[in-house]
């Protein structure tokens, strides 16, 4: 389970989330809404301990994750908003990296399924830089299964996918918190997904 | 296991990288051999003068070529947010720093071994010096590579002013011109003593680097 403990994180003078309590339990998604700049992106960094909160603490399973980082991290998978694949490796390349980097134990002929559920195996041996934004952010997404991790921390999962792949995303959330799996994501799509919470942010101007 | 996996995982991506950008290796090599012909054009065929400075040439080109390899320390990974990625399977930025020096080190140093005896040639450097400047490059140039880190770190967040980050490389590098350059014409004694002062900066750079390439990676992420 995670607990974040009245977080509040300032930059400078700035005030960028103040006071902000969340409790994410097995089979629950919490769907972290709020304007541009309301902090959404900031608050799942501080979630997967990547950024210091000013105030507050970040519990999993009872222990805090400052105090060992790692052992949290065995768990988690975050997708950020950026694209973490290396435009110069192929698909093919930048999957069995991923692999090898967080020692998954998935084998060549589900990395395959998964590349043709995304309608990306046909690119296995492309440059990530000849993909489009949607079918890098498609390849980004594959870390979820690659991973294989309990807790999904995404950063707008959903910027620049078709229906398609939205609705395969949506089923891939629904079977993560089937197999007792958690979710926290941000964005400003509203997914049709059962055990949904919403976290508003506010600005703080 | 599962760090092993990771660092072996981090490594092979490195040399992927290098090998398809293979023309950024070049393109530093054809700087250096460039740069040695225009001191040979603009000094003239005067050998007794390139036996003397040949050495300081060398240096010179080695590292003004080493700051054109700043902003492959952690730039790109940084700004795509791969380093957040390396350092969640497990590795901590300190071991991800030491990965990166040893890989820039192989791919973008060791590549000198073989240019070196074309600029030997070039400025017509005798064969006993020939040996110093390889003694002296192996020992200099993970000081160098070790200075590129640093420097590279602590311009993460730095997109205005690309040429700080040459700077620092210049200041940390005059104690290490100095001693390589010092060791040609020297006596066998003066060598020995260089050598090992040299050795030393070498261990010095190596135990802090980690540390603080490490903690400028934090505080850049901290801050972004």
């Amino acid at each position: 389970m995670l607990l974040a403990n009245n977080i509040s994180f300032k930059r400078n003078t700035k005030i960028i989330l103040d006071n902000i309590n969340l409790t994410l339990s097995p089979r629950k998604i919490i769907h972290v809404t709020g304007n541009n700049g309301s902090g959404k992106t900031t608050l799942l960094k501080i979630l997967t301990c990547i950024l210091e909160p000013s105030v507050g603490q970040v519990f999993w399973n009872g222990k805090k994750i400052k105090k060992d980082p790692f052992n949290f991290y065995k768990d988690v998978t975050l997708i950020m908003d950026k694209q973490t694949s290396n435009l110069t490796l192929t698909v093919k390349e930048n999957i069995l990296f991923w692999k090898k980097l967080f020692s998954s134990s998935i084998n060549m002929k589900e990395i395959d399924s998964i590349l043709d559920l995304l309608s990306l195996r046909e690119y296995n041996n492309t440059l990530t830089s000849n993909l489009s934004y949607g079918e890098i952010k498609k390849l980004e997404l594959s870390r979820l299964v690659i991973e294989q991790k309990k807790l999904w921390v995404l950063d707008e999962p959903y910027l620049g996918l078709d229906n398609h792949s939205t609705n395969l995303i949506n089923q891939t959330l629904i079977n993560h918190i089937k197999s007792d799996g958690m979710v926290i994501f941000s964005s400003h799509f509203s997914p049709n997904v059962p055990n949904l919470e919403i976290l508003h942010l506010e600005n703080y101007a | 296991m599962r760090s092993i996996n990771s660092i072996l995982a981090l490594f092979s991506r490195e040399f992927l990288i290098t090998y398809r950008n293979f023309a950024d290796i070049l393109s530093i090599f054809l700087f250096f051999l460039l740069g040695i012909m225009i001191f040979v054009f603009s000094i003239g065929p005067n050998s007794e003068i390139f036996n003397q400075i040949g050495i300081g040439i060398i240096w010179t080109l080695i590292l003004f070529s080493n700051n054109l390899t700043l902003r492959k320390f952690y730039q790109d990974d940084f700004n795509d947010g791969s380093i957040i990625l390396f350092h969640m399977s497990g590795l901590s930025y300190e071991i991800i720093v030491l990965i990166k020096l040893i890989a820039i080190w192989l791919f973008f140093q060791i590549p000198f071994f073989i240019i070196i005896p074309i600029a030997t040639i070039l400025l017509n450097i005798e064969i006993f010096n020939i040996k110093i400047i390889f003694l002296s490059f192996l020992i200099g140039s993970p000081i160098l590579t070790s200075i590129a880190s640093i420097s590279g770190s602590m311009n993460l967040l730095n997109n205005k002013n690309f040429a700080i980050g040459s700077l620092i490389v210049m200041i940390l590098s005059i104690p290490i011109i100095i001693f390589n350059v010092g060791m040609i014409n020297a006596s066998e004694e003066v060598i020995k003593a260089q050598l090992s002062i040299l050795l030393g900066i070498l261990f010095f750079f190596l135990a802090i680097t980690p540390w603080i390439s490490a903690a400028c990676i934090k505080l850049a992420l901290q801050n972004k």
